[in-house]
């Protein structure tokens, strides 16, 4: 706030204009370094970007955390990766997999088994973490939903190699190998989380929520 | 003693001095009571609290179903463990179990057609004998009846009374009829037998609890006649 005095010897008073905005000094703004922020340059940056590289890089960020799901060795990147959840991956694999079985299955069936899948992966998930967080385990939600979601990748390859094979007991290893593969990748995670005592009852739904999906694998 | 208030000396600056004395307030913000107690997940939490191995005598005593022992098994934690995935095992093999059966005796194994029904129906029937059923005889025992027991431990016995279904329902894939009907009578007879002989201290008591065993046994009977005729039926004519 700046105001502006003018001494009126006149009649001895004083009147001035108060001027409420501030004023910079011109010679002080040229030489002042306005600090910017990492985070703005970014958000600017993601926002003038093409839709291309938008989608490449969460592309990019789903591969990554696949990898540290379905590779299960307990590295600290592994840990530190999979604490940044995300549901994209989870509904990736969950519209494939509703995709792929409802295709191959009669034209009649199609609707049905794509809205059965698709309740069954986030119902059951959401079951399935919930009672993991009931009996004690210190797991965060979402984190818990991210690795059930990217554990049925297996699955939905299992389900992409049945629909060129005809050859049931073919088919029948592969389902299995796949089954075998998701629970060992979800178990791996889970069952650090919870105590020694509770391990299999917090594990047995997972098994049980694998089994259904590759059940379905299997017979369509 | 204190007076509050009556002293009416004036201190230097000739303001009356009042003797109120300094009450300390300390600010807690109270939990908001829920309107809706039983609705949160926090309430869930005490029926969780079991090991395997509490587990594994439960079902243990639901198999052996001759001896009262429940309650002793249980004590003052029954759990909700057991029947949610209990009942969600027998879904699967009511599931898979049902239509495999029907598979084995299909002739035109090519020709088979895949009832996905079988998981709805599933999924009613034995969600609503593992909870809605046990929950209102609960609620009719205990503010009608006057039973001590309550109505999650009833939830809880007829949850475990259900296990042996699991192995009986994959024996029922045999594709024989009388096979079928000789595990289904089996599990009636455990399953049935296990809940009059744990609620038999309250039907006792006097002609109007007695009177509990009509539904209990009525319910089960009701049970295997659906799994008997609807998922394990066999169709010896291939229908179009």
């Amino acid at each position: 706030m700046e105001f502006e005095v003018q001494e009126n010897q006149a009649n001895n008073s004083i009147q001035g204009v108060i001027n409420l905005q501030p004023q910079v000094n011109p010679v002080q703004a040229q030489h002042q370094e306005i600090p910017i922020k990492q985070t703005d340059l970014q958000v600017s940056s993601t926002l003038e970007e093409s839709v291309a590289v938008t989608l490449l890089r969460d592309l990019r960020q789903i591969g990554v955390k696949l990898r540290c799901v379905l590779v299960p060795t307990m590295s600290t990147n592994n840990a530190r990766e999979l604490r940044n959840w995300d549901l994209w991956g989870p509904l990736v694999f969950c519209l494939m997999l509703a995709l792929t079985l409802s295709m191959s299955g009669n034209n009649d069936d199609g609707p049905g088994i794509f809205a059965t899948i698709f309740v069954l992966i986030w119902v059951g998930s959401f079951v399935v973490t919930l009672n993991a967080q009931l009996l004690g385990g210190k797991v965060s939600f979402f984190q818990s939903v991210c690795v059930l979601g990217y554990c049925v990748f297996p699955i939905n390859l299992g389900a992409l190699f049945t629909l060129f094979f005809s050859f049931f007991y073919l088919k029948m290893f592969l389902v299995i190998g796949c089954f075998l593969w998701s629970t060992y990748s979800a178990v791996g995670f889970m069952k650090l989380l919870i105590p020694e005592q509770k391990r299999i009852l917090a594990l047995y739904p997972v098994i049980l929520f694998y089994l259904f999906l590759s059940w379905f694998a299997l017979i369509v | 003693m204190q007076n509050f208030g009556s002293n009416n000396d004036l201190d230097e600056k000739g303001h009356v001095m009042t003797d109120q004395p300094k009450i300390k307030v300390k600010f807690e913000p109270k939990p908001k009571p829920s309107t809706c107690p039983i609705c949160t997940v926090e309430y869930y939490q005490q029926f969780f609290d079991i090991e395997q191995r509490d587990v594994y005598m439960r079902i243990r005593c639901s198999l052996l179903s001759w001896k009262p022992e429940f309650y002793q098994c249980v004590g003052k934690n029954p759990d909700l463990w057991g029947p949610l995935w209990i009942s969600t095992t027998i879904i699967f093999i009511l599931f898979a179990g049902g239509n495999l059966s029907r598979f084995l005796l299909e002739e035109d194994k090519r020709h088979f057609k895949y009832e996905y029904n079988y998981m709805y129906v599933a999924v009613l029937i034995v969600y609503a004998m593992a909870f809605i059923i046990p929950i209102i005889l609960g609620v009719i025992m205990k503010y009608i009846l006057k039973s001590e027991l309550g109505v999650f431990e009833i939830v809880c016995m007829y949850g475990y009374s259900l296990s042996v279904y699991m192995f009986v329902l994959v024996l029922c894939i045999i594709p024989y009829n009388e096979a079928q009907w000789f595990f289904l009578m089996c599990g009636l007879a455990n399953s049935t037998i296990f809940l009059l002989v744990n609620l038999w201290d309250f039907m006792k008591k006097n002609k109007q609890t007695t009177l509990i065993a009509v539904p209990i046994i009525s319910f089960n009977l009701a049970l295997i006649l659906c799994f008997k005729f609807y998922f394990f039926r066999l169709i010896y004519a291939v229908d179009d």
